[in-house]
């Protein structure tokens, strides 16, 4: 279980998510409201800068001619810090007085610095111009009040959300373990619950959380339709169990009566021959039903926890050797091709994976022509296991391949042919047990069929 | 032998037990679980052969009780049930051997016979003989009237365990579990292919059959 508490796994567990959605609203609502505030402030500040400016000028206007301005000018200068207060004025006749220069670009006066004073603002100003006595005074305010603003607000901002953002990342991370531990117990459940093991439950630890959360609730229910489900399994069990029972030991006692019968008559007679014939539709009887039992067992989630790795070539080998002598016998061949020293492996039930096999080569001697020629094949790609039985024979033609898998279909042509039509039929539920994939095919001439296994 | 039936259906019983008798062994039968098991633990036999249901308590009960009790006679469980798990679900419990109602009553006397005898070692045998059929397990050569005979691998497995049982019947389905160990019911007759294949060459050429086919049942070699 913990080796799915990996990190992707962390991220994706929804505490987390929402503890990191929940900071980056908080985050974009914390914008919003210092970036109004942020807005409102600077401009007043910027009102209150430029109102400064223009009292400023004030002083200046009293002077009436540009000697008695530049004198005051000069004064003013000398007493201000051009990084704060700039002041110079342009006399009529070009010549500059004042703590910064001034020049003239594109009808603008922009500041510059004076060499005999100290360096200019490094934010910039806001600047102020005036016509007076002839010349042009340029006064300017340093922007660095703005500038600091900014920082401050920058510095409130950083300082109200990464803690909080720390805290709650940590918070979710935290819960998101929890959460995670308990979702993967539920996880488990439910996996055990789809390979068949119904008795699997959710651990109490995580339905009787103290706090009845979610979690808590849909780990109980999950319980209670396991509990309903596994009931209802072994109701049908026991149903069918019934049924079997019900059904076997009458037809028990009339294969006995039957042979009982047999025993009584004269050998040759057609009384005999008759009660003979009757044991072996009885017989027919009883296979009939015990394939179907067994095709609904395996349906209905033979428990895979019986699974072991089983050698496909092996089997394949000993399975080909068994049906050799009747294929021969019926005037075919059958053989088996299969990579040497491969590992044929697949997990699996030995005995259901035997039956599926004897099924199909059974189905390819009595279907696959006058003298069949049959060829097993296993091919391994990949991690697959291919598994294929192939005959010369009339085939099945493409519109009934889907309609043979069915359970006592059986193909117009074989109708007076031995067999069941049980036989693909309990194929396909032992290749559905084992997730392999069975298709049926054309061997140009013939049928092919192929059960593709995932490899062990 | 001594053998014990628990078996509620009285056909069954009257059936099994007529067949039994015949073969000369006695027969303790109980149509009841409760009863049956205490029966099972008391008394003294050599097969025990009990049925999956039964009235009171179930024949699994019963086996799972019977081994508790650390009582190790052979026990066939029949069944009317037969589907994938009640077959390994009957092993599991303790049972020795299996079989699927309705059964043939050679089955279920075979399966008998080769319960009551399995503890016998026979490893150091080396070699195998029937009449005048000799089989060599080391050198792997077959000769019969000293005429040597050339078997196939799985035919000589075949009659391995043909002779290795020698005068007791072999079904089919213990023959496909024991010398292919396939554990199925095969549609067609393939045990019977063999069977033929390895006459052609063991009994054919020769006078007297050594291979007897046992109506309903199976096969045996005849010492």
């Amino acid at each position: 279980m913990l080796g799915r508490l990996n990190r992707a796994a962390i991220f994706a567990s929804t505490p987390l998510r929402q503890a990191l959605g929940l900071m980056g609203i908080v985050f974009a609502i914390l914008l919003v409201t210092l970036g109004f505030a942020y807005v409102a402030l600077r401009s007043s500040t910027e009102d209150a800068i430029r109102t400064d400016l223009k009292q400023q000028t004030a002083v200046f206007r009293v002077a009436a001619n540009p000697e008695t301005l530049s004198v005051i000018v000069s004064a003013e200068a000398r007493a201000s810090d051009p990084s704060e207060r700039a002041i110079a004025f342009v006399l009529p006749d070009g010549r500059q007085v004042g703590n910064v220069r001034v020049l003239r670009e594109n009808g603008q006066w922009v500041v510059a610095r004076h060499l005999d004073y100290a360096p200019l603002s490094s934010q910039g100003y806001f600047t102020l111009t005036m016509p007076l006595a002839g010349g042009f005074l340029v006064i300017g305010e340093s922007r660095a009040p703005i500038a600091e603003l900014t920082s401050t607000f920058l510095a409130i901002l950083i300082f109200s959300f990464v803690p909080s953002l720390l805290v709650s990342a940590a918070y979710g991370a935290w819960a998101g373990m929890r959460a995670r531990k308990r979702v993967s117990a539920l996880e488990d459940t439910l996996d055990e619950l789809t390979e068949g093991r119904l008795e699997a439950r959710v651990p109490d630890d995580t339905v009787k959380s103290a706090r009845g959360d979610d979690l808590a609730r849909i780990g109980a229910r999950l319980n209670a339709m396991a509990e309903t489900q596994e009931a209802t399994v072994a109701a049908l069990r026991q149903v069918s169990a019934d049924i079997a029972h019900d059904l076997k030991t009458p037809m028990q006692r009339i294969s006995v009566l039957l042979s009982e019968l047999r025993e009584q008559l004269p050998e040759d007679s057609a009384a005999r021959a008759t009660a003979e014939r009757a044991s072996e539709e009885a017989e027919l009887a009883v296979g009939v039903f015990h394939s179907l039992l067994r095709i609904a067992q395996i349906e209905g989630g033979s428990p895979k926890s019986r699974f072991a790795p089983v050698d496909l070539g092996a089997l394949a080998t000993d399975i080909t050797e068994l049906y050799e002598v009747a294929a021969e016998e019926a005037g075919g061949a059958l053989r088996l091709l299969r990579p040497e020293g491969a590992a044929l492996r697949v997990q699996g039930d030995r005995g259901l994976l035997g039956q599926m096999l004897s099924n199909l080569i059974e189905n390819a001697i009595r279907h696959g022509g006058p003298e069949p020629d049959i060829t097993v094949e296993l091919v391994c790609e990949d991690d697959r296991v291919r598994l294929s039985v192939r005959d010369r024979g009339p085939g099945v033609p493409e519109a009934e391949r889907q309609l043979v898998l069915r359970r006592l279909y059986r193909l117009e042509r074989s109708r007076t042919t031995p067999g069941n039509g049980l036989g693909l039929a309990l194929v396909q539920a032992v290749a559905g047990l084992h997730d392999a994939e069975l298709a049926l095919g054309d061997n140009h001439p013939g049928l092919v069929v192929t059960v593709d296994f995932p490899a062990l | 032998m001594k053998l014990l039936l628990i078996e509620d259906d009285a056909t069954t019983v009257d059936y099994v037990t007529r067949g039994l008798r015949e073969e000369g062994h006695g027969v303790d039968h109980l149509a009841n679980g409760r009863e049956g098991l205490s029966q099972a633990l008391t008394g003294e036999y050599d097969v025990m052969i009990v049925d999956r249901m039964l009235p009171e308590l179930d024949g699994l009960s019963i086996v799972r009780a019977v081994r508790a009790a650390k009582v190790a006679t052979p026990i066939i469980f029949l069944t009317a049930i037969g589907g994938v798990d009640d077959r390994i679900e009957g092993l599991n419990s303790g049972a020795d051997d299996y079989l699927v109602k309705p059964f043939a009553f050679g089955e279920l006397s075979a399966r008998i016979a080769a319960l009551a005898r399995r503890p016998q070692a026979q490893s150091e045998q080396v070699v195998l003989e029937a009449a005048d059929l000799k089989m060599d397990l080391i050198t792997r050569k077959v000769t019969r009237a000293g005429q040597e005979i050339d078997l196939l691998p799985r035919e000589f497995a075949l009659l391995e365990f043909l002779l290795r049982r020698k005068g007791r019947v072999q079904t089919r389905t213990m023959l496909l579990e024991g010398v292919w160990d396939l554990n199925f019911d095969p549609q067609t007759n393939v045990v019977e292919t063999h069977i033929s294949r390895l006459r052609n060459k063991v009994d054919k050429p020769f006078e007297r059959e050594l291979i007897h086919t046992v109506r309903g049942a199976g096969y045996r070699i005849d010492g």
